[in-house]
């Protein structure tokens, strides 16, 4: 005999295993600390690798300006000032990493939270 | 309004029936109008702009994740860049990569919106992203637009230069590499398009999130102000040459597909909102139940049961001689019907379909009914 609760349940929770779910469970598999930190470590590498590029592009753009100024400029402070704007924007690119990877793990867990409490639903509704 | 519900859900279920392959053709659609847009705006490259590649390139993009169709469109645009000039490509190269490292990699499901994005700033409808997407993303989504947007005015602005890059001598080298960077960091238009919409997103989800009847239009037409209102102070401020025309008839045509698409995803019944108040142990509530209008589409279910009778040996007492009579063809037909409600009425979604009605006719020689087999 079917069960239209149980079967609507059951619907309701393949759906969510094949769409949203997965990537929850996914992260749901990490704690919170273990996955923002990752996250956190490739943002840096990512805002790195960024940095660098955006670096490089500046260089090739006023590359006639810094031939002609290099032996003029203070290196020191001109390396100085590529660390400092390195730092100012890893870390914010870090913060805003870490708030929206802090808002996506609470939003799964609560996600799967849900998906648990529907599947000790589905157990008491087997077991009546 | 019955007849329109009724049709919409029979395009979701058609859709629901059909989506192993229609979710693919829709794809391969997208990627083909995304090349295709590539090779017209560009077109360096003449192997490229080839309908045969494109159709496999397509074909591909068809079963693979959304994210191949930004791959292979970006590939496209670089090889043709690379015809035109080795630094224009280098630099729109650095330009992609600090896109995707920075901000597409936080919202790489969001890939569609940037397809679109790009495709409708193409077309010359681009009042219609940010309204669309407040109303169907987050506010994150603003990233995709974002990195559409550049993209679609840093491939604008070469393909303009095309002519004064291509006669730039290898001498010239950092002064190409300076043409596609300004057309990234010094266009203004792009920078104030890219504001208003990222305003209008978040104006847009933040208004059709409220617990206000009616929020889904007030947060459309608030959209559409608002992103009129950035656009006209931007072209005061940075002098953008904004057409006010094409930007009102824009923002009309916005607010039509956005009603559209109102109606496909948030079609609810404000009349008949409930508004309930309850408490457990720990919490009250404080609930408003709005309904949504939904009309099941009426559906047709012929059940045919034909039922041959059985082989009856009449015996002829009189001859003494057996004979075996002809099975009469004996038809009985089951008809279930299964039909919506009508006139106009709406019910809630959870309710019971509308009537059903059986209608059992028979064809049958007289005096055959003793023969019927029991079903």
């Amino acid at each position: 005999m079917l069960n239209e609760e149980r079967v609507i349940l059951m619907t309701k929770m393949a759906s969510y295993e094949e769409g949203e779910g997965k990537k929850s469970m996914a992260l749901g598999r990490y704690f919170r600390g273990d996955y923002i930190s990752i996250q956190l470590l490739r943002a840096f590498f990512c805002g790195t690798i960024a940095y660098l590029l955006g670096f490089g592009l500046y260089v090739l753009y006023d590359f006639e300006t810094l031939i002609a100024d290099i032996y003029k400029m203070d290196l020191f402070v001109f390396a100085q000032n590529i660390i400092i704007w390195y730092a100012v924007f890893v870390v914010g690119y870090c913060v805003i990493t870490y708030a929206i990877c802090a808002y996506r793990y609470a939003r799964a867990k609560k996600s799967l939270k849900l998906y648990y409490h529907n599947l000790k639903k589905l157990d008491s509704l087997y077991r009546q | 309004m019955s007849n329109l519900l009724e049709i919409r859900e029979k395009l979701k279920l058609l859709y629901s029936r059909n989506e192993f392959i229609l979710v693919p053709v829709l794809k391969f659609m997208l990627a083909y109008l995304t090349i295709c847009m590539v090779n017209g705006e560009l077109g360096y490259m003449g192997r490229l702009d080839n309908l045969g590649l494109v159709l496999i390139v397509s074909l591909l993009c068809s079963f693979l994740p959304n994210g191949c169709i930004i791959l292979f469109g970006a590939a496209f645009s670089l090889m043709h860049l690379y015809e035109l000039s080795l630094e224009v490509a280098v630099a729109a190269l650095a330009i992609y990569l600090i896109m995707f490292l920075l901000f597409f990699r936080m919202g790489s499901k969001d890939s569609v919106i940037l397809i679109f994005t790009v495709l409708l700033l193409a077309l010359k409808i681009p009042y219609v992203i940010p309204i669309a997407v407040g109303l169907l993303a987050t506010p994150l989504a603003a990233v995709s637009v974002g990195c559409g947007t550049v993209v679609y005015y840093m491939l604008t602005n070469i393909s303009d230069n095309a002519t004064i890059i291509s006669s730039m001598g290898a001498d010239e080298a950092t002064a190409k590499l300076r043409l596609v960077i300004d057309s990234v960091l010094g266009n203004r238009a792009m920078i104030v398009m890219i504001a208003a919409f990222a305003i209008t997103i978040v104006v847009v989800y933040l208004v059709r999130r409220m617990s206000i009847d009616y929020s889904w239009s007030i947060a459309m037409i608030a959209g559409v102000i608002i992103d009129l209102v950035v656009l006209l102070v931007g072209d005061l401020v940075y002098d953008t040459h904004l057409s006010l025309g094409m930007a009102v008839l824009g923002s009309i045509v916005a607010l039509v597909i956005a009603k559209i698409l109102e109606f496909f995803r948030f079609c609810v019944d404000y009349s008949r909102t409930e508004k309930v108040q309850y408490e457990d142990d720990e919490y009250y509530y404080y609930v408003k139940a709005v309904p949504k209008m939904s009309m099941s589409a009426a559906s047709k279910t012929v059940k045919r049961i034909n039922t041959q009778r059985r082989p009856v040996r009449a015996v002829e007492e009189e001859d003494d001689d057996m004979t075996v009579a002809p099975p009469r063809r004996v038809n009985r037909s089951v008809v279930t019907e299964r039909t919506g409600g009508r006139n106009g009425h709406t019910r809630p979604s959870s309710g019971r379909a509308g009537g059903r009605s059986v209608t059992i006719s028979r064809e049958s020689d007289e005096g055959a009914a003793e023969d019927y087999e029991e079903i």
